[in-house]
């Protein structure tokens, strides 16, 4: 929609603008002697209003240049054809006026104008639309600024709201009622492991409350998140869960988004170890080769289960949060065969400055 | 009650630390003797079947089977006592049947608790769980896999491969990949639980899946046949016709 037609304060302050030009026309024709007053502002009034509404064309002129893809030479030839344009327009509709409004409110034309009058009139009016569409141009460019600073609000709310649902994930609930259990549980036979689940099960939940605050964290400091994770998920499922964590030194130095890996792992044990029988070995791998860094974690699962649409939700989230932070430079793929659940991550290696 | 005849428990759960937990809560109760331990639903159909245990404590969340689907397998209705640690779905399905919970960390007294009212349950005058019945029949629609028991065995068929579903009597055939298997199940229930835009009742006995649908017959005047996939073909009745027109 038009933003002047639409918003009926624009839309008088528009006509009132317009009225002004008239009343300027009116006022020219006068001085140079063209008209008297009041045949003068008899004619150049209505005609303004009626133009008025011609001019508002000016804004899909502009819109069909906007700012960013304009070329000055197109952009004023554009502008400067147009203008010409409207004004044999605006001449042919200050003649008809001129002459038949004129005689049927009159008897005889308000200014009559002479050749060099007419030429007079004839610029104004080429003037008044190149006028309307630098004012347009205008608020064209007011509008986009403000829609970018709209869009750019929007898309900072998204990234609060991920940053609270990843917590939300982070705190599962499944998870830590679950190992207040097995706690529970120990207390009555093994006080000292009982003690050493719950320190486990503080140290998780504040390294995760603090690593999420921060956009970047080393791998490093993931690796040692899920260190704790893994020792109370191995309480929970004894010899069922095992785990092998290879990270290069080099690897552990890169920094990476807080939480990339540790859904993994939690991924890894619901749908995989759980299910199978006898458990088995999740494995991780991490290393930097040309300038990537590659992360792959390797689970086996139940060759009868059905591939898990939970699942694939959860690897689709992770997807998208790269793609957010990272575009098309970080890649994240899975592949299940019957008895073994692959995923790879590339992403480019980024170090803290003077790491 | 007295302690003439002790109530025969199983303990189902896949985590070690909570059979455990349990094992000791019950350790002062002495007429209840456990029988028997299981760490997945499988076995724990298995094992309910032969030792047909008095009192069960069925985790939810399990490997291979849930708590909800050894219970529509085993057709098991009294002398359950559920525990979980967080499952909305679960426990709202609980509340509505009045089914009684356990929710982890329990205390021991609020297990003790759960204990006394199983025993007054378990009174032979006492009714089978109506409750139960209604949770196990309503459970997660719609249904992603269909559980079938023969004898020691347990199939289970993704939802996608079957073809169709004929009432037999009692039971129903469920074809899939070619074979047969039978379920003592209603038409109109498992009717209830399908993904309506993936089955269509289209016969008073018929079900099938519109993905495994071919094409629309008409062996003679008025009457209509669907020809499956697998060169299967189903009678429609007239109303099966008008449904199946809507959605085709």
């Amino acid at each position: 929609m038009h933003p002047i037609l639409a918003d009926p304060r624009r839309l008088l302050w528009y006509e009132l603008a317009w009225l002004a030009a008239g009343v300027g026309i009116a006022a020219l024709l006068r001085l140079t002697g063209q008209a008297e007053w009041s045949g003068a502002l008899e004619f150049a009034l209505p005609i303004c209003l009626v133009w008025s509404f011609v001019a508002v064309s000016s804004y899909y002129v502009c819109r069909s240049l906007p700012w960013s893809q304009r070329r000055w030479p197109v952009a004023l030839g554009l502008f400067g054809g147009v203008s010409l344009l409207a004004a044999l327009g605006w001449l042919g509709l200050g003649e008809a006026w001129d002459s038949l409004g004129g005689l049927l409110l009159r008897g005889k034309p308000f200014v009559a104008l002479s050749s060099p009058g007419w030429m007079m009139y004839f610029a104004a009016g080429f003037a008044l639309y190149l006028l309307s569409l630098l004012a347009h141009d205008v608020l064209v460019a007011f509008e986009s600024v403000q829609a970018a600073a709209r869009r750019e609000a929007e898309s900072r709310v998204l990234a609060r709201d991920a940053e609270l649902q990843m917590l939300r994930t982070q705190i599962n609930p499944h998870f830590l009622f679950n190992s207040l259990n097995s706690i529970s549980a120990l207390t009555g036979f093994d006080p000292a492991a009982a003690r050493e689940m719950t320190v486990d099960l503080a140290q998780f939940f504040r390294r995760t409350l603090a690593l999420a605050e921060r956009e970047r964290i080393t791998l490093g400091e993931e690796v040692t998140l899920c260190g704790h994770f893994l020792a109370i998920e191995k309480r929970r499922f004894g010899a069922k869960l095992q785990a092998q964590l290879q990270v290069s030194a080099e690897a552990a130095e890169c920094l990476l988004p807080p939480m990339t890996l540790q859904p993994l792992l939690e991924n890894a044990i619901k749908h995989g170890i759980r299910q199978v029988d006898g458990g088995g070995t999740i494995a991780v791998d991490a290393l930097v080769r040309d300038g990537t860094l590659h992360i792959a974690v390797v689970n086996p699962v139940a060759a009868d289960d059905a591939p898990d649409n939970a699942h694939g939700v959860g690897l689709k989230n992770i997807r998208e949060r790269l793609a957010v932070l990272y575009g098309p430079r970080a890649r994240i793929g899975w592949q299940r065969s019957p008895t073994q659940f692959a995923i790879e991550i590339h992403l480019p290696v980024d170090k803290e400055s003077g790491a | 009650m007295t302690s003439s005849q002790r109530l025969r428990a199983l303990i189902v759960d896949d985590e070690d630390l909570a059979r455990r937990l349990v094992r000791e809560y019950l350790q002062g109760h002495d007429d209840i003797e456990i029988v028997g331990e299981c760490d997945n639903g499988l076995d724990a159909v298995k094992q309910i079947g032969a030792l047909s245990p008095d009192l069960v404590f069925l985790d939810i969340q399990m490997p291979r089977l849930t708590g909800l689907e050894v219970l529509e397998l085993t057709g098991r209705r009294a002398g359950v006592i559920f525990t979980t640690a967080y499952d909305e779905h679960a426990i709202k399905a609980f509340e509505l049947h009045a089914v009684d919970y356990l929710l982890k960390p329990f205390s021991k007294a609020r297990f003790d608790d759960a204990l006394a009212r199983a025993r007054t349950l378990h009174a032979p005058a006492e009714p089978a769980g109506a409750g139960l019945d209604a949770l196990v029949a309503r459970r997660t629609a719609p249904l992603e896999r269909i559980l079938i028991r023969d004898r020691e065995q347990v199939h289970v068929i993704p939802i996608d491969q079957v073809e169709c579903i004929e009432a037999q009597g009692d039971y129903l055939a469920i074809h899939a990949e070619g074979k047969c298997h039978l379920k003592p199940q209603r038409i109109s229930q498992i009717e209830e639980q399908l993904d309506a835009t993936r089955f269509l009742r289209v016969h008073r006995s018929f079900i099938i899946s519109l993905v495994h649908l071919q094409a629309i017959e008409r062996p003679g005047p008025d009457r209509h046949a669907a020809r499956l996939r697998s060169g299967k073909r189903v009678p429609i009745s007239r109303s099966g016709y008008e449904k199946l027109r809507t959605l085709v």
